[in-house]
């Protein structure tokens, strides 16, 4: 079976329009140095024949400056890079209504965010936290975000380059694709639980189980894709599905993480969470009176 | 009950969760919700056979400081280290949206109510991240406080409190770095990676995990505050921290936006000056980039007393 692991630049020709790529231009923003953040790819492409904002990893690239960013990892400058690229689409659509804003797709294939000891001293935290942000921001201002991983979505680097998105897309496990925060075996050496019991458990509740059919049924991921030719017509149906959700007033269906949750509970993977959620409300609506403003 | 007065003049570091949410806010007005007679247990851990605590180890409330209502999130270390799993992230996101809510009803009721009397949130960090056992739908989680704190902004700030024992690692290190305002203890920590990680994924010649002085000068509270990362330095009791509280519950949200490291273009581009600095200095220990900010003796400053280094040290400018 092929795979599309370690090749994102690949994987953005076979997703947009061909040869409609174009590297390094958001916007009215150039990325015109070759040596800064080359773990991460940003432009502009179309899809469908709509202008869309693409960012992806490029497995291949090594920063020479920060060392530890190589294999698609997403290092200081890469996780800012990618943060510049979103501010540089909410900017080339700041006058257009929000129904009308550009799509941005992350196609994942990331196995982490830089580990090293200059990355602590800065602030990797602050990287990855500033290209969240600018996500959540552009996708409550209307930018359709759609994630399409084609290979590793790796813990605290998923959760940077795609969890905030609108709608995650994932290949299917054929394809090699990778989404957890460790694999079972490392899960299994720190809890200290045997591998076959984990797996065995697995079964009934995917929790802590690795690949994308887990993430499925927690409601992580929406939707597997089973052909790399099917990639491209999912991401557009994502695309003017998010844009009919977002002009529901009534927001009957939510997208994001927040409409990943609805859909943990109604697949029956994450049931707990709005119970919490429920009875948080009530008890503070018992006491609210408690907190309001003071009559003088 | 604790003994709030009693409980001021305690070191922060060693209170446990529900000690720092009571003492944070004003005397007899914090509200457990969401608290241990309600069993909200994971159900992953009773799966998997393990203990569970029937708070799943954060605890959530509200309170008052003066007349603003501050909604506390405080996160217990003693419990699976801290880790956030489906219970704990549904919590911080539940707080983090009731405060909106009830800021949005109020100001909408009351157009000219004060800033001092509009809600703020609190979030005291004790946590690894991502709770291993249920370690999907922790990841899950965070990417959910994550929105609920873009969705915070300019209406309700959120204040982030680190100076207990486990620190603030994993995704929670970014969730702490997206709010508007971080107090710090020097014991408090900050980081993504974990000192362990970093040596197991680059090696002991990358970052020793067994040093805890280099530990605590790459992601200690005196390093953070040289970084801007840290907003305030303050001593390690529960008093010096809700005095600090205090102070910026007087505040506008307004006057939040100045004091974030992340969350805008301009911000973005600050940050970037630092990440220039960073590939032209190469710093072999956190202590270079004190040198770079004009402190001509980093190791005195390091291990001199907390007032003096409050008083004498130069912060890093971007």
């Amino acid at each position: 079976m092929e795979t599309l692991l370690g090749q994102g630049r690949a994987a953005i020709d076979l997703i947009v329009d061909a040869g409609s790529f174009t590297e390094g231009t958001v916007g009215a923003r150039t990325f015109d140095d070759p040596d800064f953040g080359p773990g991460a790819v940003v432009g502009t492409a179309s899809l469908e024949g709509e202008t869309v904002t693409v960012i992806a990893s490029d497995a291949e690239a090594f920063n020479e400056k920060f060392p530890v960013v190589y294999s698609g990892i997403i290092g200081l400058e890469e996780g800012y890079k990618m943060a510049q690229a979103v501010y540089a689409t909410l900017a080339a659509d700041a006058e257009k209504a929000a129904a009308s804003k550009r799509p941005i797709v992350l196609i994942v294939d990331t196995p982490g965010n830089g580990p090293g000891k200059v990355e602590e001293i800065f602030g990797m935290n602050k990287a990855t936290g500033a290209y969240q942000l600018a996500l959540a921001e552009a996708r409550l201002a209307g930018h359709p975000i759609v994630a399409m991983v084609v290979g590793r979505a790796i813990s605290g680097a998923f959760l940077c380059h795609g969890l905030q998105a609108d709608r995650i897309l994932s290949l299917t496990s054929e394809f090699q694709t990778m989404i957890h925060v460790m694999p079972i075996t490392s899960v299994s050496r720190i809890i200290k639980k045997d591998v076959e019991l984990l797996e065995a458990l697995a079964k009934s509740n995917p929790v802590f189980a690795a690949g994308p059919a887990f993430f499925f049924k927690l409601g992580g991921v929406e939707r597997l894709v089973e052909t790399i030719d099917g990639m491209r017509p999912a991401i557009a149906a994502q695309i003017a599905d998010i844009r009919k959700a977002k002009a529901d007033k009534a927001a009957t269906a939510l997208t994001g993480p927040r409409g990943r949750g609805a859909l943990g509970a109604e697949r029956g993977g994450r049931t707990v969470r709005p119970k919490v959620q429920e009875l948080l409300r009530s008890e503070f609506a018992a006491v609210e009176e408690r907190f309001r403003p003071r009559a003088n | 009950m604790p003994n709030w007065n009693r409980l001021q003049t305690n070191s922060f570091l060693e209170c446990s969760a529900r000690d720092r949410a009571v003492g944070l806010v004003d005397e007899g007005s914090f509200v457990e919700l969401g608290g241990p007679f309600d069993r909200l247990v994971s159900p992953h851990l009773v799966a998997l056979g393990e203990a569970v605590e029937n708070d799943d180890g954060i605890v959530t409330g509200v309170g008052r400081i003066g007349a603003r209502p501050v909604f506390v999130i405080s996160q217990e270390g003693r419990f699976i280290g801290g880790s956030v799993g489906e219970v704990g992230g549904a919590k911080m996101v539940g707080i983090i949206d009731m405060a909106i809510d009830f800021n949005d009803r109020l100001v909408a009721e009351f157009p000219d109510l004060p800033p001092s009397a509009r809600p703020l949130v609190a979030i005291s960090f004790e946590t690894g991240g991502v709770r291993l056992h249920e370690a999907n739908a922790g990841l899950l989680a965070h990417a959910e406080v994550m929105d609920a704190l873009q969705r915070a902004r300019h209406k309700v700030p959120v204040v982030a409190l680190i100076g207990s024992r486990i620190g603030c690692f994993g995704g929670m290190g970014f969730v702490a770095a997206a709010t508007d305002a971080i107090v710090m203890s020097e014991f408090g920590r900050l980081g993504l990676t974990g000192p362990e990680v970093i040596e197991q994924e680059m090696g002991k010649d990358e970052f020793d995990a067994s040093n805890r002085a280099l530990v605590y000068r790459t992601t200690g509270g005196r390093h953070k505050y040289v970084m801007g990362d840290a907003n305030f330095l303050v001593d390690d009791t529960v008093a010096a921290f809700r005095a600090q509280l205090a102070d910026l519950c007087a505040l506008p949200v307004s006057s939040f936006e100045a004091m974030r490291r992340i969350g805008s273009p301009e911000l973005v581009e600050k940050q970037l000056r630092g990440v220039a600095l960073a590939a032209e200095l190469k710093p072999s220990d956190a202590r270079d980039v004190w040198r770079h900010a004009g402190n001509n003796d980093p190791v005195g400053l390091a291990d001199g007393p907390l007032a003096d280094f409050r008083k004498s040290v130069r912060r890093l400018a971007l």
